[in-house]
């Protein structure tokens, strides 16, 4: 299996030109054969037109109050040629580009379905059986279908590797297809380590590390349609993995909180991972949202005018309930995590909020805050 | 070295008196502000265009320098992002509505089209100043936006982010609904004035070509913008009473807003680039000094396009989710509009060969023309095709390929008709040599922004990041130093034209060798044009224009005229024997 994976790797860089990334997937192949092929045509017309253009402009420049050597005016056979003879490759072009098309639509039976939740500036991908999680795993040679939505604006989801792309439009499902013909491949825990070392519990940087917080090697996932303030910043990693057993073993690992972890480190990752960072700050910044930082325990105004203390239940309310209670200065654009997160998700995010927060309430709750600091790392900023 | 024969008389109108030059045959301001001039008008879209483009161009330097490294070199702090995506959105949406749409009709435009047609006004000369005023209210309009909360939806206004955004959609989108308005006004007059007042002899197919692709540009104009005026009110209706039509909230559906918006905007690419083919086809002829190949075709060319361009509009959301049979037809109609686009750049090139090629600044930007669109166009094959498309659609290869097309050609051609008929706006001839600089710069910096942008697109780099991966760093770099390029040629262009005011030597009534009206006028023309509709025949026949050397001039010559019959007739008939 390591050796496949290597053979693969090998292929895949062969296959690394000057202009596409990797290809891996099935419609890579044929995708960028088309658009060679276009290339090639279109050279064969652009360099003979721009050799006349300089040939022209070197033998027939001449002097001031020179005569024109001719002054035809036209041929009519000679410009029905040129005007019908070239559609014979526009043609071609349009037929090949849509039956290559028509395979890219048309996702196989039987297809791994994955559900995607793309909303400003993040992505879920659902597992079925209540995981979720912001990165896609899948499998090679699997063809893989993603059922997306929106719960705001447009999103458009592209992985160049595949050569795929859609758009995802609130009110309705939209789908994609492509089936991965390269895995990614996991770095040694020990090279793991030593990256987790350096990033210090900040957020996990995968341009940077090149590999997800996992160790995996990845693709790179962007958003194609403009989407807002951090629309540049709504990527992820798309990681493929060698067998379903992997996959499931990584479902598996990922499907709720670890017996060996504590709730605030579970809520530390759920807060990174399902996207509350992109629009609530740690650091007392104000972003989209109201920051998290001291928010539990403080009490604050509503655009109704009233005032809350941020407790257990309001926290609870907030997620799954949104746009009940605003918070006055910000606009009710935060979706529903209803049915995304488990009642122990959601304690274990509360427990998160206590731990940085200086106004939690009890005594007990500010010694659980210092041993949780202490234990996850806490980000410094 | 004269060539005119020595027995020929040569005609050339001189020059004008202050009190015909329509400059000078006014002054103070208000004689500006109210005139009915078709010139002056122009003049003072010509400034406000460019006005328009240097804050568009000071946007576009902005975006470049903060992409010149990964994370955002140019903005910084919490709301660098912010601040991108409203620079990134006001560079497109003044670059296009106020400046390339109006630019070549508009400014030039209103220049030309009667002084071609030998007329002393357009049909509607009042409706032609309200014209640019609309233009100015709508400029207006995008100025205060700016500064107000500004505006960060991308020029094409999609919702649902254009109704759920704080910023000022709506002060914007009146601006282009007003500005909307402006056009059609100007498209309207142009096609009255070229269907009601071509001078005797000028038949449909006797037009200049540039008059061809206004007309065609006209009827777009007219036809297509109400489209955009009613999608604009409708995204306002939305955004302030929740009508539910575009936004998924309450039961709209975004696409809709796409189709609606593409309905109005696919044509109006075709407003851009028209009224270019019509100066291409006017600088190569001229600067050739050779029949322009193929007129019918060009002329025909012109009018499928602007047919045609009407049935494409869904080729911008191949990837939104459209059934498979309409996006495979909306690919099938991309491909056939191609097709005259290709037939003109043929044509050029035709009638180039075995031409008397003067290599002058328009000219420069002829040929500059000619290897920019020809790379635009080619490269919307790849966006046509759709396997490719799936790839390339909202990446920095579209990116790329439109700024070849709108930037490479309408600008380009903007550029070469400024300095091709700045003589006979002005009155005064630039220096040529700086002329000629100025276009290289423009030229390579142009390449060599826009160039590396179609490898970082298919590549994978998506189009409205502020931010970016590391690998797309290198190409991103040139890019940006292309752009610096492209900008200090724009201004030394600028400065060539400005310095030709000051210190320009006087213009000839034809500097270049055209055959057309406007070079049968003084340069600048009198404020009436014509005193009379002239004769005019074929606008492409260089028969009979000739260089004279002496004056640093064209003149067009008639051949010495014998009076027939030579002798004086016998006075004495033949039946009187007076006949030997």
């Amino acid at each position: 299996m390591i050796m496949n994976a290597i053979s693969f790797r090998m292929l895949a860089d062969l296959n690394d030109s000057f202009w596409f990334p990797k290809q891996a997937s099935t419609f890579a192949g044929e995708v960028d054969w088309v658009y060679d092929m276009i290339l090639y045509v279109s050279l064969v017309f652009f360099i003979p037109m721009m050799g006349a253009m300089c040939w022209f402009v070197y033998r027939y420049t001449k002097k001031k109050g020179e005569k024109a050597e001719s002054q035809v005016s036209h041929n009519t056979p000679l410009e029905l040629t040129w005007s019908i003879g070239p559609s014979v490759l526009l043609v071609w072009m349009f037929i090949q580009g849509s039956i290559s098309y028509l395979d890219m639509r048309t996702p196989p039976e039987g297809s791994y379905d994955v559900g995607v939740q793309a909303f400003k500036w993040g992505w879920t991908f659902d597992y079925g059986g209540g995981v979720f999680h912001p990165e896609l795993h899948i499998v090679k040679d699997e063809a893989t279908k993603l059922s997306m939505r929106s719960t705001d604006v447009i999103h458009s989801l592209f992985v160049p590797a595949f050569r795929a792309k859609k758009d995802i439009v609130p009110g309705r499902y939209n789908y994609m297809w492509f089936k991965p013909t390269v895995a990614n491949e996991q770095i040694p825990p020990e090279e793991l380590a030593v990256l987790k070392q350096q990033n210090q519990g900040a957020v996990w940087d995968y341009d940077k590390h090149q590999v997800t917080p996992e160790g995996y090697s990845f693709f790179d996932l962007y958003c194609t349609e403009y989407c807002g303030k951090n629309h540049s910043e709504m990527q992820t990693a798309v990681v493929v993995h060698e067998t379903q057993d992997e996959l499931d073993a990584w479902i598996k690992a990922n499907s709720a909180r670890p017996g060996d972890m504590a709730p605030a480190e579970w809520g530390q990752l759920l807060y990174n991972r399902r996207g509350c960072s992109g629009c609530h700050s740690i650091d007392g910044s104000k972003l989209v949202g109201p920051t998290f930082k001291d928010l539990f325990g403080s009490e604050h105004g509503l655009t109704t005018g009233e005032s809350i203390v941020v407790d257990e239940n309001y926290v609870r309310e907030s997620i799954l309930a949104p746009k009940a209670k605003i918070v006055a200065g910000y606009q009710p654009v935060m979706p529903s995590y209803k049915g995304q997160l488990s009642d122990d998700d959601i304690a274990s995010i509360i427990e998160y909020l206590a731990s940085i927060s200086g106004n939690a309430p009890s005594a007990t709750a500010d010694g659980t805050v210092e041993e949780d600091k202490n234990t996850t790392d806490s980000p410094s900023t | 070295m004269s060539t005119i024969p020595a027995s020929a008389t040569s005609r050339d109108p001189g020059y004008p008196t202050s009190r015909e030059n329509y400059l000078t045959n006014s002054s103070g301001v208000l004689s500006w502000l109210f005139t009915l001039d078709h010139k002056r008008i122009g003049l003072m879209y010509l400034i406000g265009v460019v006005t328009a483009f240097a804050v568009g161009g000071l946007l576009a330097l902005a975006i470049r320098l903060h992409l010149l490294s990964p994370e955002g070199w140019m903005f910084s702090g919490p709301e660098a992002n912010n601040i991108y995506n409203q620079v990134f959105t006001l560079h497109g949406a003044i670059m296009v509505f106020l400046f390339i749409i109006p630019s070549i009709p508009a400014a030039l435009g209103n220049f030309l089209v009667p002084v071609m047609l030998g007329a002393k006004d357009v049909a509607f000369p009042r409706l032609n100043l309200s014209s640019f005023y609309l233009w100015v209210v709508g400029a207006i309009f995008f100025v205060s936006a700016l500064f107000s909360t500004g505006l960060d939806t991308g020029w094409t206004f999609y919702t649902p982010y254009s109704t759920t955004t704080d910023t000022s959609v709506i002060l914007a989108t009146l601006g282009a609904f007003i500005l909307g308005f402006s056009s059609i006004f100007t498209g309207l007059n142009f096609i009255v004035t070229i269907n009601t007042m071509r001078p005797p002899g000028m038949t449909w197919f006797k037009m200049p070509l540039f008059l061809w692709a206004t007309y065609a540009t006209s009827i777009i104009q007219v036809l297509a913008t109400p489209v955009l005026g009613i999608t604009l009110l409708l995204l306002i209706a939305e955004r302030v009473m929740h009508i539910g039509i575009f936004d998924p909230e309450f039961n709209g559906d975004p696409v809709t807003y796409q189709h609606f918006f593409w309905f109005y905007s696919h044509p109006a690419v075709y407003i851009m680039i028209l009224p270019a083919f019509g100066i291409i086809s006017e600088l190569i002829s001229v600067h050739s000094h050779k029949h322009i190949f193929g007129y019918r075709f060009i002329a025909y060319s012109s009018i499928a396009i602007a047919l045609l361009g009407f049935l494409v509009w869904g080729h911008h959301m191949f990837t939104s989710g459209m059934s498979s049979l309409t996006t495979i037809i909306f690919s099938a109609l991309t491909f056939t509009v191609s097709v005259p686009s290709a037939i003109k750049v043929f044509n050029w090139l035709a009638t180039m060969w075995k031409g008397s090629i003067s290599l002058t600044t328009p000219m420069c930007y002829g040929l500059s023309f000619i290897f920019l669109f020809t790379i635009g166009g080619l490269t919307g094959l790849f966006l046509g095709t759709l396997a490719t498309d799936l790839h390339l659609h909202d990446t920095y290869f579209v990116v790329a390929h439109f700024h070849y097309v709108m930037v490479g050609g309408t600008l380009i051609a903007f550029l070469g008709g400024v300095f091709h008929w700045w003589p006979k706006i002005v009155g005064k001839l630039y220096n040529e040599f700086h002329g000629r600089i100025g276009a290289g710069l423009i030229f390579i910096g142009f390449n060599l922004t826009f160039l590396p942008q179609f490898v970082l697109g298919s590549r994978g780099m998506p189009r409205r990041y502020a931010t970016y991966d590391p690998e797309f760093a290198t190409l991103h770099f040139w890019s940006t130093m292309g752009a610096l390029l492209l900008g200090a040629g724009l201004l030394y262009a600028l400065v060539t034209l400005l310095v030709s005011v000051v210190k320009g030597k006087r213009a000839p009534a034809n500097p270049w060798g055209g055959a057309t009206l406007e070079w049968h006028c003084t340069s600048p023309p009198p404020y009436y044009n014509f005193e009379r509709p002239p004769v005019v025949g074929d606008p492409y026949d260089f028969h009979d224009i000739e260089w004279d050397a002496e004056n640093e001039r064209y003149v067009s010559t008639e051949p010495e005229r014998e009076i027939a019959p030579a002798e004086t007739p016998e006075t004495v008939p033949a039946h009187a024997g007076g006949q030997k």
